[in-house]
Order: structure tokens, then sequence, then C-alpha cells
């Protein structure tokens, strides 16, 4: 939710200084309701546990201890933990490569045929992402669609092990996200003035200067808010890196619902829970104070 | 992982209800049980015959269940915990004394299942079906012989090996390989484990609880550590998919239903269990879960072809003679950690 939020305030841009009356206020109420009940109160909530202790059936014992932040400070959850973002590192810059030239081309191209072409975007959303990944499991498997395909072509004479392997990983985050990258690009694309490009090339700048000097900063804000919405959930994400990577690479979100299931350690889980937050809100942070840097 | 799915339609009925039922007292009976362990057809018979409503959640592990029983939501009548759980909520006086008047149909289950180390008499809990862990291996590539958890672990199916995604199940067959009994998981014994573990986990292609049959039938892996109703499952689909019990000791499971302290529908909770252990009934689950079953009458009533599947009813296994897991208490902590460490090196 407050990413989706911090992405549309990005894709919109600087928003203007005004003053306003205690009408918008009402207005504004069951927004903040809903913040104040599914955002702030958990994260207090998650603030609280991760301070606590548990017993041996895990629940939860509210004596105060930091025992959860130093174990969490340890280096072989760390070593999780940078695994998991360079997985999301690679899946948004994938991301980016494949989705920046379909959302320009959807952008720029009639009406008629961008509403069909998003449309075909967001056709696979009507489908559960999870069935989706099951898909893939029957195309990636040795017994498999790609494999029986690529032997019946006679490129390979034995079946590929591309299941349950970081290249299968990759490729489900690639495949679930792409949509969040190519969506607030198109957004931005669209608004892009045709007028500004013509304006360039009558004043000699070839494509390439025309795109780094012209599209590619009216476009930013959208990359921004691409970047933003496939890069935090990936490092969090646990059920299609568990099932295509078969759980022999256990990412953080996998380590976390661990916590908070079978190794009966809610306080622990709660604590890494909280430090994956306070990354997320030094790197929007980050990204913001970056944005305001450059349109001074 | 369908389960996620399930529980939000759970939750949002559990919402739609609050809202229709509102100052109503609830008159159906709440189950909380395994995903994919009851059988549709078993509960809308339930309904049918004795008009009682039966509303279903799901859980995929016991820890799971107890969260969220500890939490105080739901307010379950009815829960399907295995034997280590059963032991531990006995202890914390957290389930209701079951009256056996009210279920009859006790006299079904086999004399060894009647009278079980963590719950004597079956005072607190039923048996719903038991079942085993063991070695499963497609004999068209593996040569064999398989006898045990070290044939699987071999440099010759590195990278061909699916096991349970379960931390204390792995941790007991390195136990039970190093001849440690396998509830014995003290930090002193986990260390003398642990070369052995990471040896054997750097061998490993897919971690899956849930389904460690598509694994195998999707030919991605040969041999596995897995359930033995999922080996049952892969025997039945085909038989070259060979099930062991391993020598190194046997792990049984056996999962109960029980009454939490919580429940207000005791009667009609009794009433569910006496009817599952009708032989008719009992029949219905083990067609759809090929568990081993408890139930002596129910299981006169299945085909030869169920009775002589391998990893349902191990030939000439004493069942007396497999180990339970007992209750780790906050160990389970340094079992998960020890596992996730080691997969992650």
């Amino acid at each position: 939710m407050a990413v989706a939020a911090a992405a549309a305030a990005l894709a919109a841009g600087p928003s203007p200084q005004r003053r306003a009356g205690l009408g918008p206020w009402f207005a504004v109420t069951p927004m903040l309701g809903w913040l104040a009940l599914f955002v702030i109160v958990p994260t207090l909530m998650l603030l609280v546990i991760s301070f606590c202790e548990r017993d041996g059936l895990g629940r939860i014992v509210y004596s105060f201890t930091f025992e959860n932040y130093t174990r969490a400070f340890d280096w072989k959850w760390l070593k999780i933990l940078g695994i998991s973002v360079w997985y999301a590192f690679l899946t948004t810059a994938i991301c980016l490569v494949l989705g920046y030239p379909v959302a320009y081309f959807i952008g720029r191209s009639s009406e008629r045929v961008r509403g069909l072409l998003i449309m075909l975007v967001m056709i696979p959303f009507w489908t559960s992402f999870l069935i989706r990944t099951y898909a893939w499991i029957s195309i990636l498997s040795q017994d498999g669609l790609l494999n029986a395909l690529l032997m019946t072509l006679q490129i390979t004479s034995a079946p590929i092990g591309f299941m349950y392997t970081p290249f299968a990983v990759i490729l489900g985050l690639v495949y679930n996200f792409l949509p969040f990258m190519i969506l607030p690009i198109y957004t931005s694309v669209e608004k892009l003035d045709g007028s500004l490009i013509e304006a360039a090339y009558d004043l000699g700048a070839r494509p390439a200067r025309v795109f780094s000097k012209v599209v590619l900063p009216l476009t930013q804000p959208g990359i921004a808010a691409g970047i933003l919405l496939v890069f935090v959930p990936a490092i969090a994400m646990f059920a299609i890196t568990n099932l295509m990577g078969g759980g022999a690479n256990p990412t953080i979100g996998e380590v976390i619902q661990n916590q908070f299931t079978r190794a009966r350690n809610q306080p622990f889980g709660a604590a890494l829970g909280v430090l994956l937050l306070a990354i997320f809100i030094i790197s929007l942070w980050l990204s913001s104070k970056f944005r305001r840097s450059e349109q001074e | 992982m369908t389960k996620h799915k399930t529980k939000l339609i759970a939750a949002a009925c559990a919402g739609a209800m609050l809202l229709a039922g509102c100052g109503k007292k609830d008159e159906t009976l709440k189950l909380f049980s395994w995903s994919e362990y009851v059988p549709q057809a078993v509960i809308d018979k339930f309904t049918k015959e004795t008009g009682i409503k039966v509303s279903v959640e799901n859980y995929s592990s016991n820890e799971e269940m107890l969260a969220k029983l500890l939490a105080g939501g739901g307010a379950y009548d009815l829960i399907q915990p295995s034997e280590y759980t059963v032991q531990a909520m006995i202890k914390e006086n957290l389930l209701q004394e079951l009256d056996q008047a009210k279920i009859p149909n006790l006299k079904n289950l086999a004399p060894e299942f009647r009278n079980m180390s963590f719950d004597p008499n079956n005072k607190f809990s039923v048996p719903w079906l038991a079942g085993f862990v063991g070695v499963v291996y497609n004999a068209e590539v593996v040569a064999g012989p398989v006898v045990g958890y070290k044939d699987v672990f071999t440099d010759e199916h590195a990278g061909r090996i699916v096991i349970l995604d379960d931390a204390r199940e792995t941790v007991s067959w390195g136990l039970a390989t190093a001849g440690i009994p396998i509830n014995n998981v003290s930090d002193e014994n986990l260390a003398t484990i642990t070369p052995l573990l990471k040896d054997w986990l750097g061998k490993v292609k897919v971690f899956d609880s849930d389904s460690p049959k598509t694994a195998m039938s999707n030919g991605d892996t040969d041999i596995g550590i897995v359930w033995s109703g999922e080996g049952a499952l892969l025997f039945a689909e085909n038989p070259k998919f060979q099930w062991v019990m391993p020598v190194e000791g046997v792990h049984m499971f056996v999962d109960n239903l029980a009454i939490p302290k919580t429940s207000q529908n005791k009667d009609k909770a009794e009433a569910f269990i006496n009817f599952i252990l009708r032989p008719d009934i009992s029949k219905m689950i083990s067609d759809e879960f090929p568990y081993y079953n408890p139930n002596l009458e129910a299981r006169a009533l299945l085909s030869p072809e169920q009775l002589n599947n391998p990893a349902s009813y191990p030939p000439g296994f004493d069942v007396t003679s497999a180990q339970l897991f007992t209750d780790l208490g906050e160990q389970a902590s340094k079992v998960d950690e020890l596992i996730t460490t080691l997969k992650a090196q």
C-alpha cells in the first residue's frame, strides 16, 4: 500500500504547494483511517513484537529484549538478505530493459491500438500469479514442453535442467513483475509532448541524443515509479522464489515466513521484517533526495 | 501453495459470515484442518446426514495452526494436530477431554492406535491417518540397491534429489544416520550432524513439502525422501517409483482430530469424529489420500490394489517399531536456523 502510494506520488511528479481548507480533510478521512488501521497499526505491532520473547509453543512473551536484533545482524542472515537484494536488482534491471521499449511503443501507438495493447499486458492478471507460476513449472521441467520442443527440433539431444535454478527464479520474478514496470512508464510516455521531440529533431539532434536529452528525462518519473514497484516487492517475494528455485536458495521472504510458522519464532521474524522495512524506507528517502537534488 | 488462496477465500467467507450472522449463536462446526487432507465429499455427506453445517479453514503446518489458535481468532471446534503437537497441547491444557461414550466407532481403530504414547487411551485425540517418511526412487534411472537415507545422498545422485522442505524431518534423518535417537535434538547433537547435513543439503535439487511428487514425476529428480502418501501416489502412477522404508529407522507421523478448549460445539465435534471413524467414511478418506489408515474396519473395505501399495501399507512392517516425534519446544527455532543456513551456503 505505502509503496504503491509512494510510487503514485513519484509518477505524478512534484505536487503543487497550495493552501486548502477543512473540506479536503473530510474527503481524505476514510483514506487516513485505512492507512492507520492497515499500515500504521500493523507496523507498530511488528515493531513491538520484534523486541519480545516467545515460549516453547511460539506464544509471544511481552518482556523486552534486544536478542532478536543481535541475532538478525549475523552474517548468515545478512548473506541471505544480500542474495534477495541481488535477485530483486537483477529482476528490476531486466524488467526495465525489456519493459521500457514495450511501454514506449504502446505509449506512442494510435489510441485504438494503445487500449488493445494495454489490455494484453493486463490480461495475465486475471489469473492468480501462483497458477501462472505453476504453468511455468510445466513448461520448464525436465519432461516439460520446452525440453520436448528443443529435442523435437533437435536443438539439444538431452533435456536441459531449467527448473529449480537461479535462472528459473529470475524468469519467474521478471515474468510476474514486468507489467508493474510497463504500466507506470507507459503513463509517462503517454503524457510526453510529441512536439518536444520534433523540436529536438528540428534543432539537429540525432535519435540517440533526442532519447537521452528529451525522452528519458521526461519519462524519468515513470521509470522511478516502475523501479520502486518492481524492486520492493521482489525483495520480499517468497512464493515464486520457493516454487521456481526448489527452496534450495532461501530468500529473506522465505526466512521471515518460516519464523512465523515452522520455526515458532515470531519475534525474530518481526525483527527481520523491521530491518527489511528500514531498508525500504532508507531507499525511498534516498531516491526522493536524489530527485530533489536533480530538480534544483 | 494453493492454500494461500484458500486462506483468502476462507477469510472472505468468515467476513461474510460475520456480517450475516451478527448476534446469532453460531451453529456451524468450524473445522481447522491441513490443506488437502479432508475430502469435500466427506464433509458434504456429514452435513447431509446430520444437518450440521461445516466450515473449513486450512493450515500448512502444526505451528501455523497453533499460532492462529493461540492468537484467539477463529474459535475452531475441531483441529487436526500431529502427534507431537497433541502432546504439547495436552501439556499446555489446550484440549478438551473427549466423551468416549459419544464416539462408539473408536472400536474400529487398530489396537496399536488406541493407546499411543502421546495420548494414552485416546483421552484427547483420535487418529485420522498415519504415515511414514521414506525413500522413493525411479528404478529406471537408479540402479540401487537403495536401503536407507545414506543411499540417497551419494555423489552419483547429486543434483537429482528431492527432499521434504522440513527442518525437523531433515535433522531427524541425520540423527538416525548418526545412530542418535531422533528426538534428542540437543545443541551438541546438532553440532555432531552438521557436517553430514552440510554434505547432504549441498546435493539436493528440490526442497518441497507440499508436493514433492511433482519433481519426481516431471523427471527433474531421480530419488528423494518424501511422505508415504506421496510415495503411494507415485507408485500408483507408475510402479517404476519404488518405495523404501529406511533401515536407519522409520519415522511415523500420526495426524489426529482433537477439540480445542475454546470450542463451544463439543457435541458436534464429537459427532464428526464418530462419523469419520465409520468404515465407509474412513474408506472415502483413504481413497483420496493413500496414507496408512489406522481404521481396521475401513481397511477391510479397501481394494487389493490399495492394500498392496508398498508405500501405504509397507509389507511386513510393524508400526509399533516406528519412531514418533516428541515436541521440541524452543529448540524448534535452532533446528530451523541450522537447516536454513545450510541451504543458503
